[in-house]
C-alpha cells in the first residue's frame, strides 16, 4: 500500500494519477511505453472525465485501446482490448511522432536531474557500471520529438533527483534556456509528477520548480528530497488538488480495478 | 526450392561471431526456439542486436553466447531488470553498445537501403552522441541547407535476423497474422540472411490464394522452422500471451547464482527439443492457460 494522502481520503498514488489526468486535456494524443502505469492510468481517466476525446495509443500500437483492466506490462497485448487501430512501428508509430501527430509522452527514469532530463541506463559510469539499467528505449527519441512531455516518479529522493546524470538517456529540457530551441527540438518538459509535489518548469532557466505540495507535504521536505536546489514559486505555494469522488472512483473501479499501478512503488 | 530446415540446422549454419538481430519487442513475439538452440549449441561471440527485448537476451548471456548487446532496452518490464543482462554488464563480462530504438531502426534502414546514413531527429542533446562519437556509428549534424540539426545513422550490417511468425510455406513465404506490429521487418530488411520459426506450416497454394498476406517473401528469407509456441515464454499475439510464472520463476533464481545455473541447465538447456522444452514447461495445459480467445 502506498501512503494516505492526509485528509482526501485517498492514496498517493491516486493523487499521482488524478495530477496526470487533469493536466491532459482533449487535444492530447498520447501514447505510452514500458511499466508506465500511472500514465496509462491517467489518460483513461482523463478519457472518462474531462477529456473524452483524448487519443490514446496503447504500449504506443492500440490506438483508442479500452482495457477492462491494466495488466502486469503496459507493453502487454492485454492492454490492447478495445482498440480501433494496431499502429505498427515501423510504417506507422514514427511518421505520428516524428511529425508530432502524436503530441504527449511520459517517461520516468532511475535518475532525474532539474531540466527534465532522463537516465535509465547506467548507475555509474557507463563502461563499468555500478548497475546497469534497461536503457533509454525510446527516450532518446520521444523526449527529442515530442511537445509535450510529462515526467514522473514514485521514488521521490536525493538518490533520484541528482544534480548530475550519470547518463543522459533521454533529453528533457537538456542544459536549459533555449537548448531545446537551439537544437531545433518541439515543446519540453511541462510537468514532473511525484509522490511527494508536482513540479513545472520555470519559463526562462527551465529549472524544476514546485507548482504544488501534496498534503502534509512541506516544500524543506521535497528540498531535502531532491538532489539539486528546487525553486518555489512567488507567494504561497498551492496544495496539489483533491481528486473528486467520481475521479477516484473511476480510477479504482473502471480504469485499474487491480490496481497495477502500485507495481510502480 | 524447399526452405524448410529444422531448428537445430539452422542455428547450425551461424557461426561463432556472427552479428544477429532478434525479432519480437519486450515481452513479445521473441524467437525462442531459435534462441535456445544457439544457447545449446554453445555458440560464442556472439554481437547481438536487439531494438527492445528482455528474455531473448537473458538466455544468450546465461548461455554464455554474447560479446556485445547492440540494443535500445533490455528488461523483463513490469516483472523486473533482466537479471543475467544487467550482471554480464556489471562484472565485464558483456557490452552494451547503446542506441535508442529509432537510431537503431535508421542505422538498420541505412543497411537496407545501401545508403551512408539515414537522418533523425532522435538523440539530439542526448549523451547517446558522445557515446558513439568515436566508433562514429551516429553523428549529431548540422544540414548545410537548412540549418537543421539531425543524427546521421550509419549502416549496421546483420548477418543473421532471427525472427517469430505465425506461418510460413514450403518455399520460405512467412505471414504475420493478422499483420506486423513489432519492428521485426528492419532487421530482416537489414540481414544478410533471415531464419523465421513459425507456428504451422501451410500450402504455398494457400499463400497464392491470399498473397496479401505474405508479410516477407521467399527470396528474403533463408529458411524456415516450425516451432509451436516457438515465441515463449513470450507471447505471439493474438495467438498466446507471455508466461508470467516462467519470467517469475526466472527471476527468482537468478537471485541466487548458483540455484540459477542449475535452473537454467534444467529448466532451459536441458530438454532436448523445443517439443520437449513446451512440455516441460507445463505441457498442454500450460499451452492452453495462455491461448487467446480467437480474434
Amino acid at each position: 500500500m502506498t501512503p494516505e494522502v492526509e485528509g482526501y481520503g485517498c492514496t498517493v498514488d491516486e493523487l499521482m494519477v488524478v495530477a496526470f489526468s487533469r493536466a491532459m486535456d482533449n487535444d492530447t494524443r498520447a501514447f505510452n511505453g514500458a511499466v508506465s502505469f500511472i500514465p496509462v492510468c491517467g489518460y483513461l481517466l482523463a478519457r472518462r472525465t474531462h477529456a473524452p476525446n483524448l487519443v490514446w495509443a496503447a504500449s504506443s500500437i492500440a490506438i483508442d485501446a479500452n482495457p477492462p483492466a491494466i495488466p502486469e506490462s503496459t507493453l502487454s497485448d492485454a492492454l490492447w482490448d478495445g482498440a480501433s487501430m494496431l499502429a505498427t512501428s515501423p510504417y506507422d508509430f514514427w511518421s505520428y511522432a516524428s511529425g508530432a501527430r502524436y503530441n504527449t509522452f511520459a517517461f520516468r527514469g532511475a535518475q532525474m536531474d532539474a531540466f527534465g532530463n532522463v537516465n535509465n541506463t547506467v548507475i555509474g559510469p557507463y563502461e563499468k557500471p555500478k548497475v546497469r539499467l534497461p536503457g533509454g528505449g525510446g527516450m532518446a527519441d520521444l523526449g527529442s520529438m515530442i511537445p509535450k512531455i510529462y515526467l514522473w516518479n514514485t521514488t521521490h529522493n536525493p538518490r533520484t533527483f541528482v544534480e548530475q546524470l550519470d547518463f543522459r538517456s533521454g533529453i528533457g529540457w537538456g542544459d536549459g534556456g533555449d537548448h531545446r530551441e537551439r537544437l531545433g527540438l518541439p515543446g519540453g518538459p511541462q510537468l514532473c509528477i511525484t509522490n511527494l509535489c508536482v513540479f513545472d518548469f520555470h519559463p526562462e532557466s527551465r529549472r524544476m520548480r514546485v507548482a504544488s505540495l501534496h498534503p502534509g507535504v512541506t516544500i524543506g521536505e521535497v528540498q531535502e528530497s531532491t538532489g539539486f536546489e528546487v525553486l518555489v514559486p512567488d507567494g504561497e505555494i498551492p496544495t496539489t488538488e483533491r481528486p473528486t469522488e467520481e475521479e477516484l472512483r473511476i480510477l479504482r473501479e473502471e480504469v485499474d480495478p487491480t490496481s497495477a499501478r502500485l507495481r510502480e512503488f | 526450392m524447399d526452405k524448410r530446415v529444422g531448428i537445430e540446422q539452422a542455428v547450425e549454419s551461424i557461426p561463432d561471431g556472427a552479428t544477429v538481430a532478434l525479432g519480437g519487442l519486450s515481452m513479445n513475439s521473441a524467437p525462442m526456439a531459435y534462441v535456445r538452440e544457439i544457447v545449446r549449441q554453445e555458440k560464442r561471440d556472439l554481437t547481438v542486436v536487439a531494438i527492445v527485448a528482455g528474455m531473448s537476451v537473458d538466455w544468450l548471456i546465461a548461455g554464455g553466447c554474447v560479446k556485445k548487446v547492440v540494443s535500445g532496452l533490455i528488461s523483463f518490464e513490469g516483472l523486473g531488470l533482466a537479471p543475467t543482462f544487467r550482471m554480464g554488464v556489471q562484472t565485464g563480462t558483456v557490452a552494451v553498445e547503446e542506441y535508442s530504438e529509432d537510431l537503431l531502426i535508421c542505422r538498420l534502414r541505412a543497411q537496407a537501403w545501401n545508403l551512408p546514413f539515414v537522418p533523425t531527429k532522435a538523440g539530439l542533446g542526448t549523451d547517446l552522441i558522445p557515446l558513439h562519437e568515436q566508433a562514429g556509428t551516429i553523428r549529431a549534424e548540422v544540414d548545410p541547407a537548412t540549418g537543421e540539426h539531425y543524427v546521421a545513422c550509419t549502416r549496421l550490417p546483420v548477418d543473421v535476423a532471427l525472427v517469430h511468425a505465425h506461418s510460413a510455406d514450403e518455399l520460405g513465404n512467412v505471414r504475420v497474422d493478422p499483420k506486423l506490429i513489432w519492428m521485426d521487418n528492419e532487421i530482416v530488411n537489414a540481414a544478410e540472411r533471415t531464419f523465421a520459426s513459425v507456428e504451422r506450416y501451410v500450402d504455398h497454394a494457400d499463400v497464392v490464394a491470399e498473397p496479401h498476406r505474405t508479410t516477407y517473401p521467399q527470396f528474403m528469407v533463408s529458411g524456415v522452422s516450425l516451432a509451436e509456441f516457438g515465441a515463449y515464454p513470450s507471447s505471439c499475439f493474438p495467438e498466446y500471451s507471455h508466461h508470467t510464472e516462467f519470467f517469475q520463476a526466472y527471476s527468482a533464481a537468478a537471485s541466487a547464482p548458483e540455484e540459477f545455473a542449475a535452473f537454467f541447465a534444467s529448466r532451459v538447456v536441458g530438454p532436448e527439443t523445443w517439443v520437449d522444452f513446451i512440455q516441460s514447461c507445463g505441457g498442454d495445459e500450460m499451452v492452453a492457460s495462455l491461448r487467446r480467445p480467437s480474434v
